[in-house]
């Protein structure tokens, strides 16, 4: 049984079909790379995944059973991690603050609740040991490097232990030296048995890290296939349409 | 060189060294000035100020902001006041001879709702917050004037108004060497204390820096934004409610203008203490820092005896003063992140 699996996903937004009917599923401990051009369906079709979006049609299952949900919390709630590809980080908070954003630790009740800054500080720092970051729990965002950055979104996808981890394009605004280091959480997420989506338009990293690529152009997926048996030519030329399936 | 953060902490804490400059600038300007009853008076005088004030910190923060709160007060004290007289001789108003409680019930929920009117039409109407603040600036004042019909109501010598007044008039204490302290000093003290435990220690707080600091991404974590504005403007208008049945304690007898062009000032003193009309960035501690540095300002140019015609060209310049120092806030902050980046670092 596949951890996720989508079945004719259709999204539109007004007269746009951003999905056409898309079928996808994962395995854990599997790493997927989700290519495509610019308008291809990447994001929605993420953003479906994590929550922020709702498809128009179409079954969603996470672990056998029908998974709506209606916002972010609820995919996170059942083990879905995403890390957007702006990073959705508050520049004028701390990154503890950052990390624990949607779900600060409080003790207390309703109007006499009160986070608990020491534990989510704490937290906060082991996550960033866990991922070698030198990153401070209580440093404000806006005074940090990329790769800095980076950490603190990645830190979110592990507050809780996830079960499926989305990365729409966490390589795209890092030096090289970060790049490398993102691509070796992703092996590491997918070593521990974590199920890992990567958008991505860089080829180099997509057959670096993932078991298998998908390919989806105009809606509609055109490709599915290990690793192994394709190659970078090959899945440049179905992102571009010259080559029309595989 | 300072460290950044030292720097940063600096920038934004700039209104109590202004503070104390400004307060020893009117000791030596003015023998009246370290008098029990001049402390006592600037106190009294930010009490109403500093509560709306309050309120327009929790909007400022979450990215929007509520020029409505000055007709929301004068409303508050008026329609208070008139729900409690007797109806009959017309400097008494045409009241309804309500229980004083249930007045101020009355009061404090018109005023949350039509904070939370004013939050529906932005987020629900996708109406921009100037517009529909500015024209519930308005209507609400054009009510009271149409209302009132531009006589003042007051409560002199009945007892029940006397309830009403208590907030804005009764004394509570005296401490030596500052004077008399009023309820109205102690219930904004409250307000104050509470609204940094709502910001600093809540999780909707944290949820309004969020919300200020970077929309899409409170949105994308899962946070009910649209929800949280309608929230805020909520507290904004009950505070002008408070603010106002407070503010009729000081005033006794509620003329319709009440409150009219307060707004400004509520403004200068939110961003003089370093809450940002950018949203994301202030503290409590510093908008109450913006609020006592305008009523000290407002006392010594009194006790110097400067023509009020001057006090106006002065507070306008305080205001611009305000402006420029959010500017240029903005801006150290960014050179002196761009200096921090430009220096060799860890990377994470």
């Amino acid at each position: 049984m596949s951890l996720l699996q989508l079945k004719g996903i259709v999204k539109n937004f007004g007269a746009i079909n951003a999905l056409q009917g898309v079928d996808f599923s994962i395995e854990a401990g599997e790493a997927v790379g989700l290519m495509g051009d610019n308008g291809a369906g990447k994001s929605t079709l993420v953003k479906i995944i994590a929550g922020n979006l709702q498809p128009s049609s179409g079954e969603v299952l996470f672990g056998g059973e029908r998974a709506e949900f209606a916002n972010p919390l609820q995919a996170r709630k059942v083990g879905i991690e995403i890390v957007y590809q702006d990073l959705a980080l508050c520049d004028n908070l701390s990154a503890a603050a950052n990390v624990f954003l949607g779900r600060e630790v409080q003790s207390g009740f309703g109007l006499f609740s009160r986070l608990k800054h020491a534990a989510m500080t704490e937290r906060t720092a082991e996550l960033f040991s866990e991922l070698r970051s030198e990153t401070r729990p209580r440093d404000l965002v806006e005074l940090m490097s990329g790769g800095q950055r980076q950490a603190v979104a990645l830190a979110r996808t592990r507050l809780s232990n996830p079960k499926l981890v989305l990365l729409d394009e966490p390589t795209a605004a890092i030096s090289v030296r970060q790049v490398a280091e993102v691509l070796a959480r992703i092996g590491q997420l997918r070593d521990t048995g974590h199920a890992v989506i990567l958008v991505s338009h860089r080829m180099g990293d997509v057959f670096e890290v993932c078991d298998r690529v998908t390919v989806l152009r105009r809606g509609r997926k055109i490709a599915d296939k290990p690793i192994g048996k394709t190659n970078p030519e090959e899945v440049t030329g179905l992102i571009t349409g010259s080559l029309e399936d595989a | 060189m300072p460290s950044d953060k030292t720097m940063l902490s600096l920038i934004d804490n700039m209104i109590w060294i202004i503070l104390v400059v400004v307060f020893t600038f009117f000791v030596f300007q003015s023998e009246h000035f370290l008098t029990e009853r001049n402390i006592s008076n600037i106190l009294t005088a930010a009490a109403v100020l500093g509560i709306l004030v309050v309120g327009q910190t929790f909007v400022l923060i979450s990215g929007n902001f509520d020029l409505s709160t000055e007709s929301t007060l004068g409303l508050s004290a008026l329609m208070g006041l008139w729900l409690i007289v007797p109806a009959g001789a017309p400097t008494f108003g045409g009241g309804i001879f309500l229980n004083p409680f249930l007045s101020i019930a009355a009061v404090l929920a018109t005023g949350a709702a039509i904070g939370y009117g004013i939050g529906c039409l932005i987020t629900l109407g996708r109406m921009h917050n100037f517009i529909v603040t500015l024209a519930v600036l308005l209507i609400v004042r054009g009510l009271m004037l149409a209302f009132s019909e531009g006589a003042p109501v007051n409560g002199f010598g009945n007892p029940n108004a006397d309830v009403f007044y208590w907030l804005g008039h009764k004394k509570a204490f005296s401490i030596p060497g500052i004077g008399t302290i009023t309820v109205a000093v102690i219930a904004t003290a409250l307000v104050f204390v509470i609204g940094h435990f709502v910001l600093q220690h809540q999780k909707f707080g944290r949820e309004l820096y969020a919300i200020g600091g970077n929309r899409k991404a409170a949105d994308a974590l899962g946070i009910n934004v649209e929800r949280r504005i309608r929230q805020v403007y909520m507290i904004s208008g009950l505070l002008a409610a408070l603010a106002g049945w407070m503010l009729a304690g000081r005033v006794v007898s509620i003329q319709a203008n009440l409150g009219e062009g307060f707004i400004f000032t509520v403004f200068a003193g939110a961003v003089i203490g370093g809450v940002s009309l950018q949203g994301g960035r202030g503290t409590m501690l510093g908008a109450l820092g913006g609020v006592l540095l305008l009523s000290t300002i407002d006392r010594g140019l009194n006790l110097m005896h400067v023509s009020v015609f001057w006090v106006k060209v002065i507070q306008g310049a305080i205001i611009l003063a305000a402006m420029f120092l959010d500017a240029q806030r903005v801006r150290l902050r960014e050179l002196s992140l761009s200096v921090s980046s430009a220096a060799p670092k860890r990377s994470g």
